[in-house]
Order: structure tokens, then C-alpha cells, then sequence
């Protein structure tokens, strides 16, 4: 009989947390050091939670885009519970969101970033932005609609101060129930801890659904979202994401 | 973000005093604190706002749990209930004491048991819990890997979130959690019940001994665990990792280690069970699943049939029988084995032969010691059985005269001695004088 110290811990699947973080020139100021705060302290939660976590392994994931859209974890995902520190951003230059989507998009692939000999959950992909897009978003958006990590991943957006184009990112997240317009930078820091939190754990809950949450039904969860924070736009206003097409999932299946 | 703050004061529905010390911790449905309740810590639970589908039906099933009472000391069951406040409520129960870990913490190996035997008193420890609770007509289910707290020196293990315990396939809002939910239960076939549970308690099981889920075998490495997957992988094609005639599912050597290893020292009889509990047939049909009680009389038999090896190493015998330690070579001393009605066991120091092992016996008695082979005071080479139970024994000698043995009474170990007790008769037999040899 092997001895109880033998045995090594259960195995995990990866659950993988992007973060696309809108750095451009106009987070200059309070706006980039309240993201970098927020990122911090979300950082260690995970961390925490990742080691209490029978059900998944949190990975974590940075894009930051301002003129072209560059990994902060440069070497793909980074497991949370072992050495991960994370780098203050800085702040300047264009909102290239249509750059971080075709980034985003060549990197959600078994191939790339969300290979492992565990492999994946669907991921959840966090958005922030405090502007308007500066490039043509809108196609980068209609192919990365093709990818199905990114169709079936949870997908939530921040909206940060008054000037940010809220139609843009309920369209990338697909719903606008999924964003939350916040303009005061303690509150967001607060709000990006709490929804990464609750997306993070959203497979060890005792559940009365059936599917794998979208970002709104985690928006639905998290507590202390103010009403003025809640976007609810118009489905004309926005392009939603269409409804995801019914696939029979397979063993086999490789076009991951 | 804490709802209540520290030093938040209410009355509680049994007219008793809580103030709120700190947050403890926080799960998808609510947030416990470290409070103090009528003068005394203790740990109050409270529901998120619009957590619960039908909150006034769950309070009133929480009222009568509480009125009803803990169905045995494992349980860490609501004591009281508090009003409305702030949108919600919450109910308050012991905290949980120094020495306790989560299954979780197992699994990870944060925490480890420091044998086999501590694996087995936990596991006895969760299905005598769950048969008392069951027999009484409920369900618990919501029944996951952070529904325990086992302490690993001892094998204690007390149950927590006793708050969807309902009479059977009572809708309760709470279907169970992904992983854990039996595949009737996945697929949406029927509601949680005391058969569900027992999918759900046979998969912490084998989880405490291999480390493993069971059904997350090679199936559960394909790069994308989409929902669709999940609901084959737990539900409409669930199948054991160790299921021997589809192997479709079978333990990756590089992922699945802990399962390959320690299968393949498991005896039979504790496969067997793991491959009843997981067979294709139990998958799909609840009532086919292994009971409690066939459960506990297997891991008090695999219990029995442990050894310590002076090398520090536990060796499993079978059928009582000497053999040679698998680490050290050197051969377990093991002069005498104990013949019951089905198998034989080592009598060995420490060894016990529990209730349920002599047949059928009422929930709470079943793991009542009924007796123990002990070592004579100064002479640890010399051993001796005692009555630990309750009633004397009826007892004939090697020269075949009867007498009694009272509780606390201990008898030499000599071949041809047969004592009896609840109708069962259990015969000392030697293993012959080499075994003796120390």
C-alpha cells in the first residue's frame, strides 16, 4: 500500500481569467493607479482562492492595449499560486480595442495560450475601458465572434468614468447587462475584486442552473452594484452577441 | 464585502442575545461570522440577499430541523434562527473546532491523514452520519467536498451546511454542485434524495482514499470542458475510471497516479464496492447503488484487516492470514486471526470487532467497539481479547465448558476459543507458532 504521503494532490482543471485593460492616455492620472490598485488586491483574492479551490486552478492572463495591444504575462497564462507579481501599468497613447480583440483572439486557442495536459474551462474574460476605440473594433469583434472560447467564455466589461463608449463595450461583452459604468475609482476597485471573485468560484457553488453562467447572471450575483452602475441599454443601441449556436459537443473534439 | 458589521446586535427567534464579531468566510450563497450567541462564539450563517428561490419555505425547513434536533453528533445542525433584517436572514450553529479540515484541504494535500486506519475511521465516521440521517427520512442534498470537516489525527469528521436537509425530494431550491450531483440529478431526471446522496457520499469516499474523482478519468482531459461535456462527463455517459469492461475513462498514468497506486492495493472487497457504487447500472439507477450499511460493514472489514509494521508501514493482511510486510520484507506478527460468520480478521493489538460486523443493528450502534485485542499490562507479547460492549458473552473454553464474559472482562488468545454475543459466534484461531515469533 502506498503511504498517505505518497499521493499527490488531486488533479484540476485550468480555469483561465483574462484581463483587457485599456491603458491608453487617457487613464493618466488617478484612472491607472486606481486599475493597478484593483489589480493588485483582485490578484492576491485569487491567489487565496486558487489554493482553496478543489474544482480549478485559476490562471491569470493580462492583455493591455493603448497604440497596439501587448501580454503583460508575456509567457501566456501564469498559475496564480505560484510565483506571479503583477507590474504596474502606465499609462498613453490610442484605445486600439480592435488590436486587443485579434490579440485576444489568435491567443484563446488550444494551441496557444489554453493548452495543458489538463485542460481548459471555459474562461472568463474581463474588460475595462475608459474611451472610445480608435481603430475599427467592430470587425475584430464580428471574427473573434467565431472563436468559441470566446462565444462561450463569460464575458463582463467595466466601463470607467463618464467618457467611456458603453455601446462599444456592451457589444464586445455581447450583453449590456454584463457592464457596469462606474465613475468613481473606489467603487471600481471594489467592483473588479467582487466580480472576478464570484467568476472565479462560479463552479464551486451549489447551483440551481444548468449552464455555465454568462457575465450577467454573474453581475446578478455579485452584491453591492449600485443601481446607477447598472447599464441596460436598448438591444438596438448595441450589437449583442447573437445567440450561440447548439453544438454537440464531442470527446474528439480538436477545433479547440 | 461584509453585510453585517462588527458589533451588529439582534434577538434571535428563541429570545436569545447575538452580536456579530467578525466575518469568517464567504460562499456562492452566503457569508458565516464568528458571533457571540447568547454569551457564547458560535458561528451565524447568513443568506445573501436573493440567494434562495423560495426563502420563506427555507426558513420554515430550518425551523423545523432546529426543533427536530441534530440526527447524531456529527452533525454541526442549527441551534436558532434570527428575524428578518436587512433583507435576509441567517441561522446560527457551533463553530467549527480547532483540528478540522476541509476535503479540499485533503485533496490538495495541504493536510494529509497519517494512515490508512485515520482514511477509514473518516470515511466510517461519513456514512454512519449519512445512514442515521437517511433512516430518519431525510435527504441532505447539497452533499460536496465542503460539506466536512475532518480532523486527520482521529478520523472526527462533523458536517456542515446542514441547511438543505429536507424530508426526500422536498424542492428546496438547491439541486447540488456541479461535480458532485448524482447523474439523475445532472440530467434533471428527479430531485435530490437520500439515493443521490449516496452517489454524491460514494464520491467523497473514493476521493478521500485516491485522490481522485472517480469520474474524471481520461474523458475529463479533453481541452475543453465545455457545459455540454460536463453534463456527459457527470450525467448522460458518466462512467468509472476503473470501470473494467469500458475503459474509456481510464486513469491517465501521468495525471491519475494517486488512482493507479492505490487501486491496485486495495482489496477486494473494497474494489468491488467502489465498482458496485460506480457500475454502470448504479449510475443510471439510484436504488442499484451500494447502501450505507453494506458500506460500513466493508470499511470496518478493510479496517480490521489493517496491521501496523514496526517499519512504520500499514500492512493489509487478508483473511487474517500472516504475511510479510511489501516495505521492509519483514513478517507482520500476527499469531492469532478472529473467524466471523463471512471472513476471518487479524487479531492483532488494537485490533476491534465492531457491531455492524455481527450483523444487523440499529444506525447509531453500528460502530460501537464490541470488542478489542489488547496487550497484558508490562507484557506486550502477550495478548488478550475484551469485552468492550455492554452485555456479557457467552463463551466456551478450549475445553469446551461455557461461561460468561462480562463487559471490561478480557480472555486469552488461545486457539479453539468461541465466544458469541448478539447471536454471532466469533472463533480464535491460531495462525500457527511460527507467526508467533516476534
Amino acid at each position: 500500500m502506498p503511504t498517505t504521503n505518497e499521493l499527490t494532490d488531486m488533479p484540476r482543471k485550468d480555469l483561465h481569467i483574462f484581463y483587457v485593460l485599456d491603458t491608453s492616455g487617457s487613464m493618466e492620472g488617478t484612472k491607472i493607479s486606481a486599475l493597478n490598485h484593483a489589480m493588485d488586491e483582485t490578484i492576491e483574492v485569487l491567489r487565496t482562492i486558487s489554493k482553496q479551490n478543489g474544482d480549478a486552478r485559476l490562471k491569470i492572463a493580462v492583455l493591455s492595449f493603448n497604440t497596439g495591444a501587448e501580454w503583460i504575462t508575456k509567457n501566456g497564462p501564469e498559475y496564480l499560486e505560484e510565483h506571479f507579481e503583477y507590474e504596474y501599468l502606465e499609462a498613453g497613447g490610442l484605445t486600439d480595442m480592435g488590436a486587443a480583440l485579434d490579440e485576444l483572439n489568435s491567443k484563446l486557442s488550444q494551441h496557444e495560450f489554453l493548452g495543458s495536459m489538463m485542460g481548459a474551462l471555459m474562461p472568463v474574460i474581463i474588460f475595462m475601458t475608459d474611451g472610445y476605440a480608435t481603430d475599427n473594433y467592430e470587425e475584430a469583434l464580428d471574427n473573434i465572434r467565431q472563436n468559441r472560447w470566446f462565444a462561450r467564455g463569460t464575458k463582463i466589461g467595466f466601463a470607467l468614468g463618464e467618457d467611456a463608449d458603453v455601446k462599444m463595450i456592451s457589444s464586445i461583452v455581447g450583453n449590456s447587462e454584463a457592464v457596469i459604468r462606474v465613475t468613481d475609482n473606489e467603487l471600481f476597485r471594489r467592483l473588479m475584486r467582487f466580480v472576478s471573485v464570484t467568476s472565479s468560484m462560479v463552479r464551486s457553488r451549489s447551483s440551481t442552473a444548468d449552464n455555465a453562467p454568462t457575465g450577467a447572471e454573474i453581475l446578478q450575483q455579485v452584491e453591492g452594484i449600485p443601481e446607477e452602475a447598472k447599464v441596460r441599454l436598448d438591444k438596438d443601441d448595441y450589437n449583442p452577441e447573437p445567440k450561440a449556436q447548439e453544438e454537440d459537443d464531442d470527446w474528439g473534439d480538436d477545433k479547440w | 464585502m461584509a453585510t453585517l458589521e462588527n458589533g451588529f446586535h439582534l434577538r434571535t427567534e428563541f429570545h436569545r442575545d447575538l452580536t456579530v464579531n467578525r466575518l469568517l468566510g464567504e460562499g456562492g450563497q452566503g457569508e458565516v461570522y464568528h458571533v457571540a450567541y447568547d454569551g457564547r462564539p458560535a458561528a451565524l450563517k447568513w443568506y445573501k440577499k436573493d440567494s434562495l428561490k423560495n426563502p420563506a419555505a427555507f426558513q420554515e425547513n430550518l425551523r423545523q430541523n432546529i426543533m427536530r434536533g441534530a440526527p447524531s453528533r456529527e452533525f454541526l445542525w442549527p441551534l436558532d434562527l434570527t428575524g428578518w433584517e436587512r433583507g435576509s436572514f441567517g441561522y446560527v450553529m457551533d463553530l467549527r473546532p480547532e483540528g478540522y479540515y476541509d476535503i479540499t484541504d485533503f485533496a490538495l494535500c495541504h493536510v494529509r491523514f497519517p494512515s490508512y486506519k485515520a482514511v477509514i475511521d473518516a470515511c466510517l465516521s461519513i456514512v454512519s452520519a449519512f445512514r442515521i440521517l437517511h433512516n430518519d427520512g431525510y435527504s441532505y442534498q447539497d452533499l460536496n467536498d465542503g460539506n466536512f470537516f475532518i480532523n486527520p489525527r482521529n478520523g472526527k469528521v462533523l458536517i456542515g451546511d446542514n441547511d438543505n436537509v429536507a424530508p426526500d425530494k422536498t424542492e428546496t431550491g438547491i439541486v447540488g454542485k456541479p461535480r458532485y450531483m448524482a447523474p439523475e440529478i445532472v440530467l434533471r431526471k428527479n430531485m435530490p434524495d437520500s439515493l443521490s446522496d449516496r452517489f454524491s457520499m460514494s464520491v467523497i469516499l473514493y476521493m478521500l482514499f485516491c485522490l481522485n474523482h472517480p469520474l474524471e478519468g481520461q474523458r475529463y482531459l479533453v481541452p475543453a470542458l465545455t457545459p455540454a461535456l460536463e453534463e456527459k462527463l457527470y450525467g448522460s455517459e458518466a462512467l468509472f475510471m476503473m470501470d473494467p469492461d469500458d475503459r474509456g475513462n481510464a486513469p491517465n498514468p501521468t495525471v491519475h497516479g494517486n488512482s493507479i497506486k492505490v487501486w491496485n492495493c486495495l482489496p477486494d472487497y473494497m474494489r468491488k464496492i467502489f465498482l458496485d457504487a460506480f457500475s454502470r447500472k448504479a449510475l443510471e439507477k439510484p436504488s442499484a447503488r451500494p447502501s450505507e450499511a453494506v458500506w460500513l460493514n466493508t470499511l470496518t472489514r478493510f479496517r480490521s484487516e489493517i496491521v501496523p509494521c514496526a517499519c512504520g508501514n500499514e500492512i493489509f493482511t487478508q483473511d487474517g492470514r500472516p504475511c510479510r510486510c511489501e516495505k521492509c520484507g519483514q513478517p507482520a506478527r500476527i499469531p492469532f486471526r478472529l473467524q466471523l460468520s463471512q471472513y476471518a480478521i487479524p487479531a492483532a493489538r488494537g485490533s476491534r470487532v465492531y457491531r455492524c460486523q455481527l450483523g444487523i443493528c440499529d444506525a447509531k450502534d453500528a460502530l460501537n467497539p464490541v470488542a478489542m485485542v489488547v496487550a497484558k499490562e508490562n507484557r506486550p507479547d502477550v495478548l488478550g481479547i475484551r469485552n468492550k460492549s455492554d452485555r456479557r458473552w457467552d463463551a466456551v473454553t478450549t475445553k469446551g465448558e461455557a461461561r460468561k464474559v462480562a463487559p471490561e472482562e478480557t480472555i486469552p488468545l488461545k486457539d479453539g476459543i468461541r465466544f458469541s454475543a448478539w447471536g454471532e459466534t466469533i472463533e480464535i484461531l491460531s495462525n500457527g507458532p511460527e507467526s508467533a515469533a516476534p
